[in-house]
């Protein structure tokens, strides 16, 4: 049983009941965030699923279903990942038939997978907590107007971005479907719509102009086989004296993780060889590890400029 | 091959108890300290222990002993029957 009280949270109520029915081991994530980050995790990720799933408990069920298997594939990869120290090899072009380009893993497992991590895993929310902390006020100071989300995945940081800077017009960019219509109904449910524009679009072979003030790269490098390659493209679309927000995935596989990064310094070198100008950087771990030499997901981020 | 005493000496082994004893409803709220990475360790030394490879689909649904022996009699079934 659940240690807080969540009578007043019906949301997060909901997932802990189907974790405690479906996945009871997976249950005790509620009470551990809970107990690291509060009662302003617990009262912003009620906020949150009630804006995102409008009531609709039979969805919010769905989703929760499919964070039981993002959650479970990405642990099961983990522990092949401790004996090998590699990722299973892929092609980017087997990555995204296998998952971007298929609208029900996308739909049922990925895109709810990752959008409630972005509560229940410690260095998710952490990640969040930064960009708010120390992304957004940095681009309130600057004053842009203009910002492109390059990777759009659940659409959680180009909601983020407009709703905490108003004023800002942002621009989303996916070569998944179903990360764009995923993202259309993040937006279009915190009443963002439109402020944004969506696009099916590959920003390396056909840029975005001019270039945005701001920009963020949520965990896509890891995802390509050549993310340098991919990181002096982003750099041209950001304009002089702009700001960004880039992360990448650490030591953490999934189905469709390619390029393995083993430090946040391999991404800090990365971006200043692309020719950003790196201003900030940490590094988080989802958990601390219970064995010596068992590796354990982590998350890079730089806030860059340029 | 009784899957479920071969499934009580991994459990024991990867819980470092000698004391468990599991039924078929037995869940993680009876065992303490079965959370998600031990449920993972489980989950991966049940293959080895059988010599059995599972998918995310294979385990997502699974709520107890009971519904973990029967799954490992399914693979392993499946399994004499490609040989």
């Amino acid at each position: 049983m659940s240690e807080i009280s969540l009578k007043d949270f019906p949301c997060v109520a909901t997932i802990s009941r189907i974790l405690r029915e479906e996945a009871p081991y997976l249950a005790g994530v509620i009470d551990k965030q809970f107990g690291e980050f509060g009662s302003e995790w617990l009262s912003e990720f009620e906020a949150d699923l009630a804006t995102f799933f409008s009531g609709d408990m039979e969805k919010l069920r769905l989703a929760t279903q499919g964070y039981i298997k993002f959650a479970l594939d990405g642990m099961l990869l983990q522990k092949r990942f401790d004996k090998t120290g590699r990722y299973e090899p892929k092609t980017y072009d087997q990555a995204a038939a296998e998952v971007y380009q298929n609208e029900q893993y996308m739909h049922t497992l990925y895109l709810p997978g990752i959008y409630l991590s972005h509560f229940l895993w410690r260095h998710h929310f952490i990640q969040h907590l930064y960009f708010l902390d120390q992304f957004v006020p940095k681009v309130k100071a600057h004053g842009g107007t203009t910002y492109y989300d390059v990777g759009v995945g659940t659409g959680f940081y180009l909601r983020e971005m407009l709703r905490r800077i108003p004023g800002l017009r942002g621009h989303g960019f996916d070569l998944s479907p179903s990360s764009l219509s995923y993202t259309d109904r993040m937006v279009t449910a915190f009443g963002l719509r439109d402020r944004c524009t969506l696009n099916l679009q590959n920003i390396l072979t056909d840029p975005p102009s001019p270039p945005a003030s701001f920009l963020t790269n949520v965990e896509v490098l890891e995802h390509l086989e050549d993310p340098l390659a991919f990181l002096k493209g982003l750099n041209k679309l950001l304009a002089p004296g702009g700001l960004g927000m880039i992360t990448a995935a650490v030591t953490a596989p999934n189905a469709d993780h390619i390029y393995l990064y083993s430090s946040v310094d391999e991404l800090v070198a990365q971006a200043r060889e692309a020719g950003f100008i790196v201003i900030d950087s940490r590094e988080d771990k989802a958990y601390e590890p219970r064995r010596p030499n068992e590796s354990v997901p982590r998350n890079a981020i730089v806030i860059v400029s340029k | 091959m009784d899957v479920l005493s071969t499934m009580t000496t991994v459990f024991r082994r990867v819980f470092d108890d000698e004391s468990i004893k599991l039924a078929d409803a037995t869940t993680a709220q009876d065992i303490p300290g079965w959370d998600s990475l031990t449920h993972i360790n489980l989950i991966i030394e049940i293959e080895d222990e059988f010599g059995l490879k599972f998918t995310v689909d294979d385990i997502a649904g699974l709520k107890n002993v009971g519904e973990m022996v029967a799954m490992v009699e399914r693979k392993l079934a499946a399994k004499r029957q490609d040989a």
